[in-house]
């Protein structure tokens, strides 16, 4: 239902020239994946996972693209969306909705909460990546889709974990990978659907010793591949947070189904 | 929103500790200890004491309180780029800011709350294990915190001894490698005997993606930890956190008490302090002393306490004892140790005399310096004059005699010799290949035997010639390396038949 | 265990019918969850607003029906915290369970779930979209994915929330009543 009132609302106003261009979407194939994370039947065992094809936003979103949405959404302000949907940090740094429309800022918007992320997503009829379609745009370099096996793309983004995050992240707009996708690695954390799905135990040394009564079915998530420090890495971070939790170098950017429905 | 993780667990441990509190009560010895005795183990009292922190290498004040306390420490996980080297760079994630992180000192039977702070700054999610900690992962559990997060837990320290804390955040090894780990010393209720001075040293090994000392901002190889290469392995997070005007000080006759710790995260260290003897070490951190020890392993994650008393003045130098680990990585640390000399102990270097070894040969200084001076290029000749006359003596001088005279009619004389001024090829050569057969020196005619000098070198030779053709009223002149050289090679026979 | 007769349900909704409407003037405050807007349907097939339970104390939590090992667990703990709460409470706290799983929870499986646990008129079993159980479990800070038996993987959290929708208190004590539940109740 909230759908269609924004649809209407966005109709209403692309006939008003106030919409942002359609934002620039890759077209991703799909196929079988091997997750970090086990996928088996039997809890704790790897199984290759089919994923569909899908449309992944180009960029992460930027600042300039959240400030449109601010614009059309004001219940989505800072100090207005609720305390239950955005923490105190939310925004703290801009955008604001009232910047002159003409600063354009090329850089991914931060410090935005999880229900933010997928109201912006919902707003332009998508949602957020769940985790396993970001893991598998993110598995691709400039010429490969699945690059995980080769230590030169591990150590690359290490080296992006190896810088702190004191400086303010540069604009989107990085090379392009072999779908069509930037800025996966190297530039801001992002969230993803299924955020919490990713429950590592708080203390993740208790590989294979699930508890069962605390994790109900299969225990804690073992890692498949604990090697794969670059995604392991991702994966401990958004297993920290919170939906209404809003961090500096936490950035996101939507999908849309390749054909049909949304999920 | 506030979570309480393990609220079911930790009610379950109060009552188990309600339980062990009731046996301790009943077991006599622990009644008789101390002015505590069973009650260190009850519930606090007084009033929620904060905890001082203090950063590497100092140590917080010893704990004088005779009951046990609630405590409260406050640590916060600080993401920042130090040098590790000199002009080498490297992002640290560190406790307090620090590598190692803050020394934490409580006294057990303490209750500690503990709080973990993650900098907004920060990127990581972090948590802490303490190793001092009685419970699920040591903490770990209920501490994993983002950015711009506060977690808190409480555990009551019931073991005493000086324990290891490190993050454990997945993954690990990267974590602890980057230097997230520090010393948390739970003393006994009775306190530790009093000494002069209390340092904090605590190795760790590193892992960059460049070579040792190699310039520049150096990112974390995680091929290199994974296979146990570590690029650096030093005492307190960087090469020279210990030396120089940092080194750690005391005066002559002093106690020290040293709580070394190891973060690993792989190597074990074979702690050695050179010059001393530790007169007690707490092995592995543990409640047994082990007296007169040189070096003592610190497991990775582990620690030990050595103490001993200074006698004599000088810098010692601490190091991990696998010796490339010092020298080559930068495993040194030194305690500068000032006061009065005691000879009847140390009596410092009394003699430098001359040891002549099997050549025979005085001080061959002299030779050094014109092997340096060659190898440069700087050869001269008064070079090649004094390290021949070196290389004479005890050589050539057994027959020829010191001042070059000869002994009549046996061997010729070298002094304002003709026979070595006429024909300079031919002189070269003699060292060489020797000579044999009838000579005429100076109008006097000899027939002897001269070996082959076969021991002597190239230089040599041409620092012999040159000293005696610049000796006792000889012509002067030099004779370089190459020219033997070509003398040599040729190959010519003695030549002795032709001469005369 | 104390059960709800229809006639005090009835009783007991059509005063918080009454009160419902008097808040309704009043704004949802910024950090109760009621600030999510969703519409679901429980166990008897009725529409019912995540939301419809402001101005009672209420105890939620997640489920799905194939679980064998905790969900009962989970509805036994609740069921006995509501018999530790005191009588003013217990008269008015609702029990609002959603389910992770609506593919296979449908409103006649939710029929039989509550009848097994023999759920009085308190307990609503509701079912949403995926991307609703999505969303109500970032709020109420419970993890869980899909695995690919078709079971899942999840935490247990219980939440009682204040009239308001705020949160104030959790537990993750499966199988026995947290003391520390019930008291947060007394001033709920």
């Amino acid at each position: 239902m909230r759908r269609v009132r924004t649809g209407a609302l966005a109709i209403a106003l692309a006939g008003a020239g106030v919409i942002a261009p359609a934002a620039d979407y890759a077209h991703l194939p799909g196929g079988e994946f091997t997750s970090v994370l086990p996928q088996g039947a039997t809890p704790g065992t790897t199984a290759v996972a089919r994923v569909a094809p899908f449309e992944l936003r180009a960029t992460p979103v930027t600042r300039t693209e959240f400030r449109a949405f601010l614009a059309l959404h004001p219940e989505w302000r800072r100090g207005r969306a609720p305390a239950v949907f955005a923490d105190a940090a939310y925004l703290v740094d801009g955008p604001a909705a009232d910047d002159g429309p003409d600063v354009a800022d090329g850089r991914p918007v931060t410090e935005v909460s999880w229900f933010a992320a997928q109201a912006f997503c919902d707003s332009e009829g998508g949602r957020l990546p769940t985790w396993l379609e970001w893991e598998f745009a993110a598995a691709a370099d400039e010429t490969r889709a699945d690059a995980r096996g080769d230590p030169a793309w591990r150590q690359r983004i290490l080296s992006w974990y190896a810088q702190p995050a004191t400086a303010a992240p540069r604009d989107v707009g990085g090379p392009p990978d072999v779908h069509g996708v930037r800025d996966l690695h190297g530039l801001v954390w992002e969230w993803v659907d299924d955020f919490n799905a990713l429950f590592v135990a708080g203390d993740s040394r208790n590989q294979g010793d699930p508890d069962t009564l605390r994790f109900c079915g299969a225990g804690a998530i073992s890692m498949a591949d604990r090697d794969n420090y670059a995604v392991l890495m991702r994966v401990a971070l958004l297993s920290s947070l919170s939906a209404p939790d809003t961090l500096r170098t936490l950035g996101f950017r939507c999908v849309r189904p390749a054909t049909g429905e949304p999920r | 929103m506030e979570l309480q993780p393990l609220r079911g667990a930790l009610q379950r441990t109060r009552a188990f500790l309600g339980l062990a509190a009731i046996a301790f009560m009943a077991a006599p010895s622990f009644a008789a200890n101390g002015p505590g005795g069973a009650g260190d183990f009850g519930p606090p009292r007084g009033e929620p004491i904060h905890a001082v922190l203090t950063s590497p290498p100092l140590v917080p004040p010893p704990i004088h309180r005779n009951y046990p306390a609630h405590v409260i420490v406050e640590l916060e996980v600080v993401e920042k780029t130090m040098q590790i080297s000199e002009g080498v760079n490297y992002t640290f994630w560190t406790f307090g800011g620090t590598v190692p992180g803050s020394f934490i000192r409580v006294r057990q039977g303490d209750t500690v709350e503990f709080h973990l702070k993650n900098d907004p700054a920060n990127k990581m999610a972090h948590n802490i294990d303490l190793h001092g900690v009685t419970g699920p992962g040591g903490g770990a559990a209920s501490s994993f915190t983002a950015p711009g997060h506060e977690s808190k837990f409480t555990f009551k320290a019931l073991n005493e001894g000086i324990y290891v804390y490190h993050c454990a955040t997945a993954p690990v090894g990267m974590h602890i490698a980057n230097g997230m780990y520090g010393l948390i010393l739970v003393e006994p209720p009775q306190g530790m005997p009093k000494v002069d001075h209390e340092y904090y040293v605590m190795q760790g090994d590193f892992y960059t993606g460049g070579k040792y000392r190699e310039k520049g901002d150096q990112p974390f190889d995680m091929e290199k930890a994974i296979d146990e290469r570590p690029t650096y392995v030093l005492f307190n997070g960087a090469e020279g956190a210990l030396t120089g005007d940092k080194a750690l000080k005391a005066k002559v006759g002093e106690t020290v008490r040293l709580f070394v710790g190891n973060g690993g995260p792989n190597l074990v260290s074979s702690f050695h302090v050179i010059g001393a003897i530790f007169d007690e070490v707490r092995f592995e951190g543990g409640t047994n002393v082990q007296k007169n020890v040189q070096t003592t392993l610190i497991p990775a994650g582990g620690a030990a306490i050595a103490k001993f008393r200074t006698r004599v003045p000088g810098s010692y130098v601490m190091v991990d004892h696998s010796i490339f680990r010092a020298f080559n990585k930068g495993a040194l640390a030194i305690l500068k140790v000032e006061g009065q000399p005691d000879k009847a102990i140390y009596s410092g270097k009394e003699l430098d005399s001359v040891y002549l070894g099997d050549r025979s040969r005085p001080n061959l200084e002299a030779v050094t310096r014109a092997t340096e001076s060659a190898r440069q290029g700087t050869l001269s000749l008064q070079d090649q004059v004094k390290a021949g006359e070196a290389l004479f003596t005890g050589t050539c001088s057994v027959c020829h005699q010191a001042n070059g005279a000869g002994i009549p009619g046996v061997f010729p004389p070298l002094a304002k010799s003709d026979f070595l001024a006429s024909d300079l090829q031919r002189t070269i050569g003699i060292p060489l290949r020797g000579l044999t057969g009838k000579v005429t020196v100076n109008g006097t005619p000899y027939d002897s035997v001269m070996p082959p000098m076969s021991q002597l070198n190239d230089d040599e030779v041409a620092n012999i010639l040159t000293f005696v053709l610049n000796s006792w009223g000889n012509p002067g002149g030099q004779v370089s390396a190459d020219d033997v050289k070509k003398s040599r090679a040729q190959g010519t026979p003695p030549a002795a038949p032709a001469a005369h | 265990m104390t059960s709800l007769t229809r006639r005090d349900a009835l009783g007991l909704f059509a005063c918080a019918a009454l009160a419902g409407a008097a808040r309704a003037a009043v704004p949802v405050p910024g950090d109760s969850v009621y600030q999510l807007h969703l519409r679901l349907v429980d166990q008897d097939g009725h529409p019912f607003d995540w939301g419809s339970t402001r101005g009672a104390p209420v105890l939620a939590s997640m489920f799905y029906t194939s679980c064998e090992m905790v969900c009962p667990l989970i509805f036994e703990s609740i069921r006995r915290t509501v018999d530790a709460f005191d009588k003013p409470v217990r008269d008015k706290v609702r029990v609002v369970m959603v389910s992770f799983d609506p593919q296979r929870d449908t409103v006649p499986v939710l029929k039989e779930t509550a009848a097994r646990h023999h759920c009085d008129a308190r307990w609503s079993l509701v079912r949403g979209t995926e991307a609703d159980a999505r969303r109500i479990a970032a709020l109420l800070g419970i993890q869980y994915r899909r695995l690919a038996s078709g079971e899942f993987n999840h935490s247990s959290v219980i939440s009682l929330l204040d009239a308001e929708g705020r949160i104030v208190r959790r537990t993750t004590l499966v199988g026995d009543v947290d003391p520390a539940l019930v008291a947060a109740a007394k001033s709920v």
